[in-house]
C-alpha cells in the first residue's frame, strides 16, 4: 500500500511540472482571425506579436524603434532608401532559415490589393524591395517617410512564412500561421482559447527584454472570457495569471487583492472616441457634430463610469504624445444650450416627442459598437447626455468577431472604437487619409488638403517640418468635428503575485508584446 | 333541423363561459396562495400599466454622479451604473417584460391554438400540422431569438417571434389534444350530419369546447414566457438601451455584481416574483378550471 502510494504521489509530481510550465493568460475580446496584415483589430495584434515578429522593436519609452529581426540599418541621404542588415540566426516555427526573401514576401503581399490590406500605408509607400545578399534588404520609398521606422514595429509589418501562407491559403491566420516569434501558434478555437508552444530555437529576443529567448514556459493559453464579472472572478481565484483586460470598474478591488499585482502601461496613447460617417445625411452637417461632442460631460463620465481609471479627452491627440499640437485645445467647449442653439441652427426642430426631426426625419443615427469593454457603458451614457439636447442614439452592439466588418458597412452614422496610437502622425495617417476609405478611415473623410498634409507630414525630413504638418491636420480635423473625442484610457495589466518580470508595454493595446522576462515563482 | 335547434337540443353546455362560471373567482379567492399570488401581479401589472404616472424618475435620465447608490429613501431600489432611477426602470421594465410575455402568449396561443384544432378536424392535414409543429419543438427558444436577431438585429422584435414560436407547439399539441376529444362527441357527427358547415362547426362547436384547455395551459405557459424572454434580454438579444427591459438590466448590473450587487439583484427578483406569482396563478385556474381536478 505504501509503495503504491509512493507510486502515485510520484506520478502526481511528475504531471505537475507540466501544467506549472503553462502560461495562462485571459482577455474579454477575441479577434475574426490571426493574419496582421489584413486587419485593424487590437485583439489581433496581441497575439500575432506573440508568434511573428518585425524587423524592429518598440522599446518601452513607445517612441524608439529598436534592433530586432534587423540588426543594424542605415537612412540614404535622401530619406528614400534604408538598407536593413538582417540577423543571420533566425527561423520560423517550422524550422525553415528566415532571409530576406521573407521580408520581400511580406511587404509584397502587404502591399498586393487583392489582401486589402487596412494598414498597409504603414509600410510607406514603397518603391522597390531588393536582397542583394540573403541578409540584406533595401527598402526604397518612393518618397521620403518619417516615421517609417516607428511603423515598422507594428504588427502589421510582422514576417510571413510564404510556404506557410501559400499552404493554408483562406485558412491563414485561422488555422495557422508560421512566424518567427518566441510563441508559435498551435490551435485555435473562436471565443474560446487560443494556445501557442514554446519556440526553442528563439534566441533573438530585442533589446527591452533581459531574457533573448527561449521563453519560460512551455505553453501560452490565451482564454477568452467576455464576461467582465467573470474576468474578476478568475483572476481572484487564481485560474489566470496575466490580464491587460481586467474591468476598469474593478482595479481598485484588484489593487486590494492580496493575490494580484496591478502595473499601468506607461506611456500609454489610447483613445474612445465616437466617429461621424459625414457621407450620412444625418451627420454631414459639421453643427450636428459638433453639438453632439458639446453636449456631454466628459469628467463625469471618467469618473462616473470609469471610475477614474481614464481622463476626459478633449482633443484627438493625447497632450503627451509626439507632434501633439496645442492649438487643438479649447476646440471643444462643453455647452449644452450651444449644443441646442446648434442643432436649431442646423435645422433639426425638437418635436413632441422630445426627439428632434428635419423634413420628417427624427435625429436617431445608428451608433454601432462592440458589445465588449467600456464601450456600451460609455456609449450608454452619451445616449443620456443626448437625449436632453433631442437627439436619440440608436445604440447597436455587435459582438467583437462581426463587429470589424459590420463597421465597415455603410449603414450607420456613428461608430466607435477605442484606439492606439504611437504619435499624432500615427493617428492622423490611420483614420484621415482618403486612402483609408471606407475603413480605417469611416468617416469617409475625403478631403484634399488634410491629404497633401498628410503626405507632407510623412515625406518631412526634420522634426519641425513634421510636426507642422501634423498640427495642420489635427486642427482641421478637430474644427471639422469629425470625432467625438472621449476618454483617453488607462491600460493596466493585472498580474499574479507569482508572476514576475511581466512589464506591460503599450504597443497597440498589447501589455504582454513578446513575454521573453515572464516567469513563474516556484 | 336547423342549426338553432342543434344549439338547444344537442350541443352541451358550452365551457366558453369560462370567465362567467359560477364560482371560479370565488374559489380562486378562497384559495389563499392563489390570492395572493392574484393579487401580486394585479400590482405588478397596474404599476407597470401606470408606470408613467408611478414612476417617481424619469426611468432615462442619467446622472453620472450619482451612479450605483444603493437603495434609500430617495431612490428607493437605488441607481444604476449611469445614474438611473432603478424603481422608475423597474415599473417601466415590467411593462415590457410583461407586454412580451402577453404577446407571447396571445399570439403564439391562437396561432396554435388554430394550428392545433384545424389539425384534429382536418384529419388529412395532421400528419403535415404536426410534423411541421416537432420541427418547431426541436428549436429552443432561446436559439431562435438569437437566430432572428442575427438575421433582423437585436431588439423587441426578435424576442415576439421567438416567444411566438416557442408557445406556438405545445399549444397546438394541447390544442389538437382536447379537439380530438371534442370530435369525438355526438353533437359534432350530428352537425355534420344536419349540414352544419365547416366554418361553424370549428367555431362553434369545437374551438368553443376546447378553449378552457387551451386557456389553462397559456395561464401556466404566461411564467415560463416571461422567463424565456427575460433570458434573452439577458443574451442582449432584446430590448436595447435605453429601453428598460427586466432580463436586459439584470444584465447590465452583472458586471457590477462586486461593487453594486443591487442593480441585478432587483430586476432578477421581480422576474422571480412575476414568474412565480403567474405560475401559482396558473395552477390554481386550472385546478379551478378543469374538472377532473376538481372533489
Amino acid at each position: 500500500m505504501i509503495r503504491l502510494a509512493l507510486g502515485l504521489s510520484l506520478a502526481l509530481c511528475a504531471t505537475g511540472p507540466a501544467t506549472a510550465q503553462t502560461l495562462h493568460l485571459m482577455k474579454g475580446i477575441d479577434a475574426p482571425h490571426y493574419d496582421a496584415q489584413r486587419t485593424t483589430w487590437g485583439p489581433t495584434s496581441d497575439i500575432v506579436n506573440m508568434f511573428q515578429d518585425t524587423l524592429v522593436a518598440l522599446d518601452w519609452d513607445g517612441r524608439t524603434p529598436v534592433p530586432y529581426l534587423a540588426k543594424s540599418w542605415t537612412i540614404s541621404e535622401d530619406g528614400r532608401t534604408y538598407t536593413f542588415k538582417l540577423r543571420d540566426d533566425v527561423s520560423f516555427c517550422s524550422g525553415k532559415k528566415f532571409t530576406a526573401d521573407d521580408v520581400i514576401y511580406s511587404f509584397k503581399r502587404l502591399k498586393d490589393p487583392a489582401i486589402k490590406a487596412p494598414y498597409a500605408w504603414r509600410a510607406g509607400d514603397i518603391k522597390e524591395l531588393r536582397a542583394p545578399d540573403p541578409y540584406t534588404v533595401e527598402y526604397e520609398l518612393k518618397e521620403p517617410y518619417s516615421e517609417l521606422l516607428l511603423q515598422l514595429t507594428m504588427f502589421t509589418n510582422v514576417i510571413h512564412n510564404k510556404e506557410s501562407v501559400e499552404a493554408l491559403g483562406k485558412d491563414y491566420g485561422i488555422k495557422g500561421a508560421d512566424g518567427t516569434g518566441p510563441w508559435c501558434f498551435e490551435s485555435w478555437h473562436p471565443r474560446t482559447e487560443i494556445v501557442l508552444k514554446r519556440h526553442d530555437a528563439y534566441r533573438w529576443g530585442p533589446s527591452l527584454y533581459k531574457n533573448k529567448g527561449p521563453v519560460k514556459f512551455e505553453k501560452l493559453s490565451v482564454k477568452i472570457m467576455p464576461e467582465e464579472s467573470s474576468r474578476v472572478a478568475a483572476m481572484m481565484a487564481g485560474q489566470f495569471d496575466i490580464t491587460h483586460q481586467f474591468p476598469q470598474q474593478f482595479i481598485a478591488q484588484a489593487r486590494a487583492a492580496p493575490m494580484l499585482n496591478v502595473t499601468p502601461a506607461k506611456p500609454n496613447f489610447q483613445l474612445l472616441y465616437f466617429g461621424f460617417k459625414t457621407t450620412r445625411p444625418m451627420v454631414e452637417d459639421r453643427r450636428v457634430r459638433e453639438a453632439m461632442s458639446i453636449a456631454i460631460n466628459r469628467a463625469e463620465i471618467a469618473k462616473g463610469v470609469l471610475l477614474g481609471n481614464a481622463d476626459p479627452a478633449f482633443t484627438i491627440v493625447d497632450s503627451d504624445a509626439l507632434d501633439f499640437d496645442p492649438g487643438t485645445k479649447g476646440v471643444v467647449k462643453e455647452d449644452v444650450e450651444r449644443a441646442k442653439a446648434l442643432l436649431d441652427e442646423a435645422g433639426w426642430k425638437m418635436g413632441s416627442d422630445g426627439v428632434r426631426e428635419k423634413d420628417g426625419i427624427k435625429l436617431q443615427p445608428k451608433v454601432y459598437y462592440t458589445q465588449a469593454g467600456n464601450t456600451p457603458r460609455v456609449a450608454e451614457a452619451i445616449q443620456g447626455y443626448l437625449r436632453r439636447i433631442g437627439v436619440q442614439w440608436q445604440l447597436q452592439p455587435w459582438d467583437s468577431t462581426i463587429a470589424s466588418a459590420k463597421m465597415a458597412e455603410q449603414d450607420y452614422e456613428i461608430w466607435s472604437v477605442t484606439v492606439p496610437y504611437l504619435s499624432a502622425g500615427d493617428l492622423m495617417n490611420i483614420y484621415f487619409d482618403s486612402k483609408n476609405i471606407p475603413t480605417p478611415n469611416r468617416m469617409n473623410w475625403k478631403d484634399a488638403e488634410t491629404d497633401e498634409w498628410l503626405k507632407q507630414g510623412r515625406s518631412a525630413l526634420t522634426d519641425t517640418e513634421r510636426a507642422k504638418y501634423y498640427a495642420l491636420v489635427q486642427q482641421k480635423v478637430m474644427r471639422e468635428h469629425l470625432w467625438i473625442p472621449v476618454l483617453n484610457i488607462n491600460m493596466d495589466q493585472v498580474a499574479n503575485k507569482k508572476i514576475t518580470d511581466a512589464r506591460p508595454h503599450m504597443i497597440y493595446q498589447n501589455t504582454f508584446y513578446k513575454g521573453l522576462d515572464v516567469s513563474r515563482q516556484k | 333541423m336547423s342549426t338553432e335547434a342543434l344549439d338547444t337540443g344537442f350541443a352541451p353546455e358550452r365551457e366558453s363561459g369560462v370567465f362567467a362560471r359560477a364560482g371560479v373567482l370565488r374559489r380562486l379567492a378562497r384559495d389563499r396562495v392563489a390570492a395572493l399570488a392574484g393579487l401580486v401581479l394585479a400590482a405588478i401589472v397596474l404599476a407597470a400599466l401606470f408606470a408613467p404616472w408611478v414612476a417617481p424618475y424619469d426611468p432615462y435620465f442619467t446622472d453620472l454622479t450619482k451612479v450605483m447608490q444603493p437603495p434609500d429613501a430617495k431612490h428607493w431600489f437605488g441607481t444604476d451604473n449611469t445614474g438611473r432611477d432603478i424603481f422608475s426602470r423597474v415599473l417601466y421594465g415590467s411593462r415590457n417584460t410583461l407586454m412580451l410575455g402577453l404577446i407571447g402568449v396571445v399570439v403564439g396561443g391562437f396561432l396554435g391554438g388554430v394550428l392545433g384544432i384545424l389539425a384534429a378536424y382536418y384529419r388529412r392535414l395532421d400528419g403535415w400540422i404536426m410534423r411541421l409543429v416537432d420541427i418547431m419543438l426541436a428549436f429552443p427558444a432561446i436559439l431562435i431569438g438569437l437566430a432572428v436577431a442575427a438575421i433582423f438585429g437585436a431588439g423587441l422584435t426578435a424576442v415576439v417571434i421567438a416567444l411566438v414560436v416557442a408557445t406556438v407547439p405545445d399549444v397546438a399539441r394541447v390544442a389538437r389534444g382536447a379537439a380530438i376529444g371534442v370530435m369525438g362527441q355526438e353533437f359534432m357527427e350530428a352537425g355534420r350530419a344536419v349540414g352544419v358547415s365547416d366554418t361553424e362547426l370549428i367555431w362553434r362547436y369545437l374551438t368553443l369546447n376546447c378553449i378552457s384547455t387551451i386557456f389553462v395551459f397559456l395561464t401556466l405557459r404566461f411564467g415560463q414566457i416571461i422567463l424565456i424572454g427575460a433570458a434573452l434580454g439577458f443574451l442582449g438579444m432584446g430590448a436595447q438601451p435605453p429601453i428598460a427591459e427586466l432580463g436586459m438590466m439584470a444584465a447590465q448590473g452583472r458586471d457590477f455584481l462586486f461593487m453594486a450587487p443591487h442593480i441585478a439583484t432587483i430586476p432578477s427578483c421581480v422576474i422571480f416574483v412575476i414568474v412565480l406569482a403567474a405560475n401559482l396563478l396558473g395552477d390554481a385556474l386550472r385546478d379551478v378550471l378543469d374538472p377532473r381536478l376538481q372533489t
